[in-house]
């Protein structure tokens, strides 16, 4: 242990002498290898920023990874069993969607079947649809009757999703003004609704009376707008708690219930298999595990059959992963083909330097310098070297991203919450020291080699 | 006095380009503690390759040659390079200082050689006490480049000390100096054998030869007493 840690101080001091005595060279080293590290770093960092980009948006619309989805199926009394069950629970929500028109009653909606407000022209149609559901073949858009088409008028369309329990735990939506809904006080007969981005901009854009319209009420609410959100979605959507939706609704809504379509049951987007009124989408945190024994239980108990209640786990990070994994190793490919002309570079100055060095490494061996120490000098400067170049490349890779997340920032406001990610900087060091090693190993080698008798014949 | 080393029957052939050459061819030699030996011989005789087989840089064909009564004819790199670090001392015609240390860098290159490992204030203490004993310890923060020759040839003998060897092997060292600054560099190589060092001088300078205990000729691949000629 004392030898071992006697030859590595030892070729690390005289590594840095020849660091020292040759700056120009190692300097010229460094830029010949910079460029492959910085392709490296650059590669590890997009890809690891587009990694969290990805997985800020998909556990904004979907849920956070590991999240337990479990779709409630609109049977008997399932959805009312499952809301009273969760209620106030810890690390479990839930939310059904419902269609919802806030503006003058009777009309046209601007943007009807709740299309965004940049895009009314791609869903305008001459003829218009609504879905309809039934048992036989799930749900299908039906023309509607020209003359039953309500007349245009100053009302927005949204995606009305109701919800048990603070949502944000699984889905982090970004605030953008105002407040979040309010659970620990009484249910309101006028409903709170927080509106996403995309209907906030039909709310700025026209003038739009407050009286909302439900899917299957009987009586309009006048609904009152408490804040906006970024919540990662196109299409214009409001949330709101579901005990003050409720207050509005039929307990039993009608059989042909239209323009209902589940929020994304079980394996993401499967149309709602029964059509007796919206089935209840429950989001358990894998901590939960009590209350989703105790909530299947009680379903089951309730005539929702087991095989009905399949939990599905949100694996976005994975998915994510796959996606970008073949992306990743085609840049890092390209960014290794960059490397290994710096590790060329390494590798003739370093072929060069030994050849100059002949002397002095003969001589050491003549001192008693072991032959793995020779080799273990030369590698300690070309691996100091790489280090030093990864040491660079990050700094100037970190910068960058600092510099991208201040010009983009407005724009990306996911950005926001990163910074130079840690896994590039490893992946740096790791490139600096590979390209170190493959550009040092042979003038290690030859250096080695270098016959002692050298000295006495010159 | 105890012998350092013996060395009996060795045979070196060197493989030349057309047909191998015996360079050394049955050499004996004994050197015992404090002894100085001059080895005299006309170029191309095998001086060199004798002291590079004693020095543990290369291995005899043939013959014994023993140290602290093992036999290292046959020996390892790896003990070889321990044996050299601790044992031998060696000084060159030309100096091999490295230009870009110092005069006590140059001299510690002998303890940072990865066998074993002095903290830097015990380094720096024996550094500075073998330059003081080749009467340089002023110049420890000098470049090669602003010493003389002599001073050169003396941090070599510095080097060569540092690690208090029992054996001093010198190629030529005043090949590449004037007379006077030869004079001085024999005399600290003599002062070291004072000390119970063995010393080991190829040259081809008879009078730097007549202040050794002992010459010999190398000739014909033997060591033979030499007779030197009057000044």
């Amino acid at each position: 242990m004392i030898r071992l840690t006697g030859r590595f101080r030892s070729a690390l001091i005289i590594g840095l002498q020849g660091i020292r005595a040759r700056k120009m060279r190692t300097f010229l080293s460094m830029i010949s290898l910079f460029l492959g590290v910085l392709a490296v770093v650059t590669v590890q960092a997009g890809a690891e920023a587009a990694r969290t980009l990805n997985l800020a948006n998909v556990e904004l619309q979907t849920g956070k990874d590991g999240t337990r989805m479990m779709y409630v199926p609109p049977i008997g009394s399932a959805v009312d069993v499952a809301m009273t069950t969760i209620k106030d629970q810890p690390g479990v929500a839930a939310s059904f969607q419902i269609q919802a028109i806030i503006g003058e009653p009777k009309v046209r909606p601007i943007n009807p079947g709740a299309a965004p407000f940049d895009r009314l022209n791609e869903y305008s149609r001459e003829t218009a649809y609504e879905m309809h559901c039934d048992e036989s073949d799930g749900c299908r858009p039906v023309p509607i009757d020209k003359g039953a088409v309500a007349p245009p008028g100053a009302a927005i369309e949204v995606a009305l999703i109701a919800v048990v329990n603070d949502i944000r735990q699984f889905r982090p939506f970004r605030p953008v003004a105002g407040n979040w809904l309010e659970f620990s006080d009484k249910p309101s007969y006028s409903p709170r609704i927080v509106i996403n981005k995309a209907a906030a901009v039909g709310f700025g854009r026209y003038r739009i009376p407050a009286e909302m319209r439900l899917d299957g009420a009987t009586a309009n609410p006048t609904p009152r707008i408490i804040g906006i959100i970024d919540d990662g979605q196109d299409q214009p959507t409001a949330y709101a708690r579901i005990d003050e939706i409720n207050n509005w609704l039929p307990q039993q809504t009608a059989s042909d219930t239209t323009a209902v379509v589940a929020a994304g049951g079980p394996e993401g987007g499967r149309p709602m298999a029964m059509n007796n009124g919206p089935g209840l989408q429950v989001m358990l945190a894998p901590t939960a595990g009590e209350t989703e024994s105790l909530l299947t239980r009680k379903l089951i108990a309730a005539g929702v059959p087991r095989e009905a209640l399949d939990v599905h786990v949100n694996d976005a990070r994975k998915r994510i992963e796959q996606m970008l994994t073949i992306m990743r190793w085609i840049f890092l490919g390209m960014a290794m083909l960059v490397l290994l002309i710096g590790v060329a570079g390494i590798l003739n100055v370093g072929l060069a330097t030994v050849g100059e060095r002949v002397e002095e490494f003969a001589l050491r061996r003549a001192v008693g310098t072991p032959r793995i120490l020779l080799a273990g000098i030369v590698l300690a400067e070309t691996l100091l070297t790489g280090l030093l170049t990864a040491g660079a490349a990050i700094g100037v890779a970190a910068a960058g991203v600092n510099l991208g997340i201040r010009i983009l920032g407005d724009r990306v406001p996911q950005l926001h919450d990163m910074g130079f990610p840690w896994q590039a900087g490893v992946a740096g060091v790791i490139a600096g020291l590979i390209a170190g090693l493959l550009g040092g190993s042979i003038p290690a080698i030859r250096a080695a080699r270098i016959p002692i008798a050298t000295v006495m014949r010159a | 006095m105890r012998p350092i080393i013996e060395l009996a029957g060795i045979t070196k052939t060197l493989k030349g380009q057309q047909r191998p050459r015996t360079i050394l061819d049955g050499v004996d030699l004994t050197v015992c503690e404090g002894d100085s030996v001059a080895i005299l011989g006309r170029s191309g005789s095998g001086k060199s390759t004798l002291l590079s087989l004693i020095g543990l840089f290369d291995r005899p064909d043939s013959g014994t040659y023993v140290m602290g009564g093992r036999d290292l004819a046959r020996i390892s790199e790896r003990r070889a390079a321990a044996l050299r670090s601790a044992e031998f001392g060696f000084v060159f015609q030309r100096f091999f200082l490295l230009k870009h240390l110092t005069a006590a860098q140059n001299v510690a290159m002998a303890l940072v050689n990865g066998q074993g490992w002095l903290p830097r204030r015990k380094r720096r203490a024996r550094v500075l006490e073998a330059l003081d004993q080749v009467g340089i310890a002023h110049l420890a923060k000098n470049h090669p480049t602003r010493l003389s020759g002599g001073e050169q040839q003396r941090v070599a003998i510095a080097r060569a000390l540092v690690r208090g060897p029992r054996m001093l092997l010198a190629d030529e060292p005043t090949g590449a100096l004037d007379t006077e600054t030869g004079n001085l560099v024999i005399e600290v190589l003599r002062a070291a054998t004072d000390r119970g060092c063995g010393l080991i001088l190829v040259t081809h300078d008879q009078a730097h030869a007549a202040k050794m205990q002992r010459v010999l000729r190398l000739v014909d691949g033997a060591l033979r007493p030499a007779v030197l000629e009057p000044a």
